[in-house]
């Protein structure tokens, strides 16, 4: 029986069908339903458009968005046929490092990983101001750059020891900025060698240009005098 | 270096610079990556050319460089007795570069024994310090009850609870009390 709170309407059209469904052999579907199954056309007016064939096999495939290999893709290997990496690090084979690779030169001549602080004692004084004056121009550059490795050598090692150490730290703090106290030392005294010796030449080079006997033009090569006294000039009389 | 460079070489000479580079450790790289920390100033172009000249190390086509902010922080007091010295500031960042290398590279192994280095002595004598620092600090009460009293307090209620211990006053020990409440 229909429920009683349903529309007069609808009830008696549930009534009917139900009915109909029952006393009736063949069973029709009532007239107004019939329009359901006979009509073909779509309700829309407007043209709908067959999808175009998309001849793009990449899209929506993405190496940054990790999507992986698509459906369509075609790719030169089979994705079963891929080497598979090797997950576990005791398992890998070793890497072979050639011994003259320049990463080389930020470690210690032992080539440990961290020099203790008996290592970075063994060492000797920088150089004074003295002893760099006698050096010549490529030889101090030469010792600048020995510097600047070493410099960048103590660095390296400073960051991995207060890595290893951890929360409470580990000895050699003290050697290393011993060590890098002369390193540095080094490096002003070429620093002041040169800036001396560049203001002894500039010096010299005001003084001649005003200085009646000095020639600063003479092509020495060619013999022509740089200097000649006053004595020894012919066009003065 | 002797070696002809693999990239064009600037035409300005420089002398004497003064900097330093530090090596970082890459152990979640591969091999043939290596990662420096520069100056902020420093540009990939003066890193490949950095790296040609003082360390003969031919690189592949890209470096990557990456900027860290740091955070913000208050400055180290030196005297005690000028806290305005502990100014809240943003230290300098820092500029790392990643390089790939032509031939790889590994570190070579973390030292076996830190006797050298006396980290296990350092351990114990900064634990201690810092123990000794809790109990006469403001959190000392909180401090009171040592962790191995703790330990055996919970081991004794634990029997208790389970009815392997009976309650008496006093833990069965013959007290010297008022004797008010005793019968």
């Amino acid at each position: 029986m229909p429920p009683h709170k349903m529309h007069c309407t609808s009830a008696s059209l549930l009534k009917t069908t139900l009915l109909s469904s029952s006393t009736r052999a063949s069973a029709l579907p009532p007239s107004f339903l019939l329009p359901a199954f006979t009509q073909t056309s779509p309700f829309s007016s407007t043209p709908s458009h067959n999808a175009r064939k998309d001849h793009n096999r990449n899209r929506g495939v993405s190496a940054l968005r990790h999507t992986g290999i698509g459906k369509n893709q075609r790719l030169s290997v089979r994705v079963s046929a891929l080497p598979q990496p090797v997950v576990d690090p005791a398992r890998r084979s070793a890497v072979k490092v050639d011994p003259d690779h320049g990463l080389w030169a930020f470690f210690p001549k032992e080539r440990t990983r961290l020099s203790t602080p008996e290592e970075l004692n063994m060492r000797g004084r920088g150089w004074t101001i003295q002893e760099l004056r006698a050096k010549d121009w490529d030889d101090l550059h030469k010792l600048w750059w020995t510097c600047v490795k070493e410099r960048n050598r103590i660095a390296t090692g400073e960051v991995e020891r207060k890595r290893l150490g951890g929360r409470f730290g580990m000895y050699g703090e003290f050697e290393a900025g011993e060590r890098l106290k002369e390193v540095k030392g080094t490096m002003s005294g070429v620093r002041f060698v040169l800036t001396e010796r560049w203001y002894a030449w500039e010096n010299a080079r005001v003084q001649g240009m005003e200085d009646e006997e000095v020639d600063l033009y003479a092509d020495v090569e060619k013999g022509e005098r740089a200097y000649v006294p006053r004595e020894e000039r012919e066009d003065v009389s | 270096m002797a070696a002809q460079a693999h990239f064009k070489v600037g035409m300005k000479e420089i002398y004497l610079p003064n900097f330093t580079l530090v090596l970082k450790r890459t152990p979640s790289q591969p091999p043939t990556s290596a990662s420096f920390l520069v100056p902020l100033w420093f540009s990939k172009l003066d890193l490949r050319d950095y790296l040609h000249h003082v360390y003969a190390l031919p690189i592949g086509p890209h470096i990557r460089s990456y900027v860290q902010q740091s955070r913000i922080r208050q400055g180290q007091t030196k005297d005690p007795a000028r806290p305005q010295s502990k100014r809240w500031h943003r230290p300098r960042s820092t500029k790392r570069m990643t390089v790939e290398l032509a031939r790889p590279f590994v570190w070579p192994p973390e030292p076996e024994d830190y006797k050298p280095w006396n980290r296990e002595e350092n351990r114990l004598s900064r634990e201690e310090q810092e123990e000794m620092q809790e109990r006469a600090g403001m959190t000392a009460d909180a401090m009171a009850v040592p962790e191995e009293r703790r330990v055996k307090l919970r081991e004794q209620a634990r029997a208790l609870l389970e009815g392997k211990q009976k309650w008496r006053p006093g833990g069965g020990r013959i007290v010297e009390g008022l004797g008010m409440y005793q019968r």
